[in-house]
């Protein structure tokens, strides 16, 4: 049934390609496509790109994306919660909610839901990160970069590759893939009792069990048309939020009563085409997308029944994108034309449960505290009081852009342009139900319902130019400079839906009471949880050199970012955040990246450093105007060196070593910067001696167990730090048959 | 002409009928909101809450009337304002205004009775648009004046 469904979009494809291109013969192989939308090769494209390939991601034990932080100049994916909690930053710039500053792409198709963003990646070919805005191309979210991944074809090799590790925190890895034909199967399984333990509960607090599985058929039909279909789909179940107290300069235990997990199920179908005529090619992608998850999580991270938070999510999204293009070939001007569309919809309960000891000191004694005791006092019977909020959140868009590039003598020039329109809706459901007394005045206790419900909309129209300009200097060394904007998606604060009842629930018991009290009202409600997009226009000049097996890369960089999405305390709220469009900010930087190859010698080396601040930025309660944006680090390094040397008394064997130093900071976790931590480094490594077809290893990361910081947050006045994964050593086999 | 002078005549004393029948018939009680000041002696001074609400709302006999103060304040330092009813105010109608009287009742508020704030001596009346009355509260003196907005 699944194939003949393929089959079925197959052949939609190849209709509604030939019905738009020439017809002549150029055979197309599998190796000539590219994940990338550019229509320039790799090398030509105007803008910073790291690319790591299989070997490199196998050899720096990366298997997630946040293992690119700092490998990648300028990026920064801090491991802390759970694998929801994807907040990217990228050249200084991001936020820990809402929408990402990095759009992500598999195998040409984007995936739409940050919560996605984190799985494991057991058959990636290679991880490419085009830094600078792409909006032209890419559209939304891809404001500070793209990440695109591609994973193994079927023609990249012909038997089965498998990896088997295990180590600390009885951590077990093993991932397999399978070449058979026109497919590729892969399977990956991960288990780990976690690193972290919850000194409440007695138990590690981040245990971590998932799979994941590709189906991946690609075809040439005619000679002339590709098709790449992939089907993915992951189920994990994990802990996390290991979030210990911060207080007088001392970092506590992790130690709170509540259950922290985290399921998920993520499923991804995903259609690639090209037809390639004498001319023209067309690219076409479709994909249909679904997620299920669920989190749980203690809300004030202490001992005490205060509050949770349970999120369930049900996601399901649509994208579908053509771009028509001129053949690149040796031809002057090569204009591409392209069309994007997409659909998503998510429909979430997100109920947080207020316990005793919250019902007492986040209600009870937050109106009791404006209350004289001589009146009486507030009691609320409920030993647990639901806060219920109900989403139904459609977003969808379409995109056209068109992109020229010019090539005369040495230049190379590149002008493009996206109209950009997203829309979206939320319908909220809200409740919450108490009983109270107020004693000693009340005889008995009294029931109190108060719903909210409605719909807020939104629009938005991006415009989004770009200009760039190579030129070819001497062979091998290349010059260039652009302009160019990018935008993160707007959308709706859900997170603050909670408070805005808890506020709306307090203030009509009171009115029911007949107290009022002498405080502002409640100003925020459904209207102003929406916020709007951000953009950035970005200004770089840069240079890639190549000769023999050195090559090298540097940019320097001005992004100015407007309307930028920002957490604010709104006016009345007694605990919320919201994201809303507060301010504007600039982050000045250089990059660079070089890598030299030598014999049995190999190094790789990136570094940046740029200086991120907020222009303008009132968060209601203090203007942080010219502090750092806080989260993301000034600067990241990372030196990487491998050697090999063959062990002559057997044949076809050899020994590697490779270690590598990733650094990032100092990095400021407040607005106000006065909490700052300094520049820290961690050092990994890799042995392993490789026989013909298998080879064993050992690898480490965190050898040098340095203590380090990857979050922090303050809840309810209390201060909270999540720290750095530990020393991690696993050991383990590779297959290659 | 002599016609019309005896027409009018006749309306004028038809009417004047009217008017002696209507004076004489006690006014009756209905449900209305008031926005005045309530004064409250402190510390033998006065201390005045403006803008009060005040919603009269007679029994359905029209003999009683329950009375609502809403957001008021009894002393400048209290940090919130409270809604408090009386209930049991006595009404005596008569052609042209409205008494109202309780020698002591408790009054209601948060909920329930609040006998801290017992009222005593409460004397008034509501008189085409205006109602005032005067009373204690507990321990302080209080005065109402207000007009039906």
């Amino acid at each position: 049934m699944r194939i003949f469904a393929t089959d079925m979009l197959a052949a939609i494809f190849i209709g509604a390609l030939l019905a738009v291109t020439d017809a002549h013969d150029t055979t197309l192989t599998p190796s000539r496509i590219s994940v990338l939308k550019e229509a320039v090769d790799i090398r030509k494209i105007p803008s910073p790109v790291s690319q790591i390939r299989s070997e490199s991601l196998k050899r720096e034990g990366i298997f997630r994306p946040n293992q690119l932080s700092s490998r990648v100049p300028g990026l920064f994916i801090p491991d802390y919660g759970a694998s929801l909690t994807s907040t990217i930053y990228l050249r200084g710039l991001g936020s820990r909610m809402e929408n990402p500053v990095m759009a992500l792409y598999v195998d040409g198709i984007p995936v739409m839901d940050k919560n996605s963003y984190d799985t494991d990646w057991n058959d990636v070919r290679s991880a490419t990160l085009v830094r600078g805005p792409q909006g032209t191309l890419y559209g939304r979210n891809s404001m500070a970069g793209v990440l695109s991944v591609s994973t193994f074809s079927p023609s990249d090799h012909d038997g089965f590759l498998g990896a088997l590790e295990y180590g600390t925190a009885n951590t077990i890895k093993a991932n397999a893939s399978a070449f058979f034909g026109n497919n590729v199967l892969s399977a990956g399984f991960r288990h780990g009792n976690g690193y972290f333990k919850n000194t409440f509960k007695g138990s590690m607090c981040d245990p971590y069990g998932g799979i994941s599985l590709r189906w991946k058929h690609e075809k040439v039909l005619f000679e002339r048309i590709f098709l790449s279909n992939s089907l993915s789909a992951s189920a994990s179940r994990e802990g996390g939020f290991a979030y210990g107290r911060y207080s007088d300069g001392i970092l506590h235990l992790v130690s709170y009563n509540d259950e922290g997990s985290y399921g998920r199920l993520n499923i991804l179908e995903g259609l690639t085409g090209r037809y390639s005529g004498e001319k023209l090619s067309v690219d076409m992608a479709a994909s249909v997308q679904f997620l299920s998850d669920d989190m749980k999580m203690d809300q004030d991270f202490t001992p005490e029944p205060v509050f949770t938070l349970r999120q369930k999510q049900l996601s399901g999204a649509g994208t579908l994108e053509a771009i028509v293009r001129k053949n690149a070939s040796s031809e002057t001007w090569i204009p591409a034309t392209g069309f994007s569309a997409f659909w998503k919809g998510n429909r979430m309960e997100a109920p947080v449960l207020f316990k005793e000891a919250g019902i007492r000191t986040l209600m009870e004694d937050n109106a009791n505290r404006n209350i004289p005791s001589e009146i009486g006092s507030l009691d609320i019977c409920d030993s647990s009081l639901p806060v219920n909020s109900g989403f139904r959140i459609r977003t969808w868009g379409s995109a056209i852009f068109h992109e020229s590039v010019w090539n005369r003598g040495n230049w190379q020039v590149t002008a493009g342009i996206r109209l950009d329109y997203e829309a979206g809706t939320m319908d909220y459901d809200c409740n919450s139900l108490l009983h109270y007394r107020f004693v000693p005045i009340m005889k008995s206790d009294r029931e109190l319902g108060v719903p909210y419900s409605g719909r807020i909309s939104q629009s938005s129209l991006q415009i989004l130019p770009k200009f760039s300009a190579m030129y070819e200097a001497s062979e091998g060394l290349l010059i260039f400079t652009s302009v160019s904007k990018g935008y993160r998606a707007g959308g709706f604060n859900t997170q603050i839906f909670s408070d805005i009842l808890q506020n709306l629930t307090m203030n009509a018991l009171m009115d029911d009471l007949g107290v009022h009290l002498d405080r502002p009202s409640v100003s925020v409600g459904a209207a102003n949880t929406k916020y709007s997009p951000e953009t950035a226009w970005n200004y770089e000049i840069g240079l890639r050199g190549s000769k023999s097996k050195f090559k090298a890369e540097a940019s320097v960089y001005l992004m100015d970012v407007r309307n930028q999405q920002l957490t604010v305390f709104p006016p009345g709220m007694s605990t919320g955040r919201m994201m809303t469009n507060a301010g504007r900010s600039r982050s000045i930087g250089g990059e660079m990246e070089a890598s030299w190859a030598s014999g049995r010698f190999d190094c790789h080396i990136s570094l940046s450093g740029c200086d991120a601040r907020f222009v303008e930025f009132n968060d209601g309660n203090n203007d942080w105007s010219g502090k750092h944006i806080p989260y993301a680090p000034a600067t990241t390094t990372f030196l990487g060196a491998g050697y090999w040397w063959p062990v002559s008394i057997f044949n076809s064997v050899s020994f590697r070593i490779d270690g590598g130093i990733r650094g990032h900071g100092p990095v400021w976790w407040n607005e106000a910067n006065t909490i700052k931590e300094a520049f820290k480094v961690q050092l990994n490594g890799r042995a392993a001696l490789s026989f013909d077809k298998w080879e064993i290893f050992v690898r480490g990361t965190n050898l040098t167990g340095t203590e380090g910081m990857a979050f922090y947050f303050k809840s309810v006045g209390k201060e909270f730090f999540s720290k750095t994964k530990p020393r991690i050593i696993l050991g383990g086999i590779t297959i290659n048959i | 002409m002599n016609t019309n002078r005896i027409l009018c005549a006749i309306a004028a004393i038809l009417l004047l009928g009217c008017t002696k029948e209507n004076a004489d018939e006690a006014m009756k009680p209905e449900n209305a909101d008031f926005k005045g000041t309530v004064t409250v002696i402190y510390q033998d001074q006065p201390f005045d809450n403006e803008g009060i609400v005040v919603n009269f709302v007679p029994s359905d006999d029209g003999s009683t009337a329950s009375i609502t103060l809403q957001k008021i304040r009894f002393v400048p330092q209290m940090p919130v304002t409270i809604d408090v009813t009386i209930p049991d105010v006595k009404l005596v109608s008569s052609p042209t205004e409205i008494t109202l009287s309780c020698e002591e009742t408790i009054p209601l508020a948060m909920g329930g009775e609040y006998p801290r704030y017992k009222v005593t001596g409460l004397t008034g009346k509501l008189s085409g648009q205006n109602l005032e009355f005067s009373l204690k509260f507990g321990d302080y003196p209080t005065s109402y004046k207000g007009t039906r907005p």
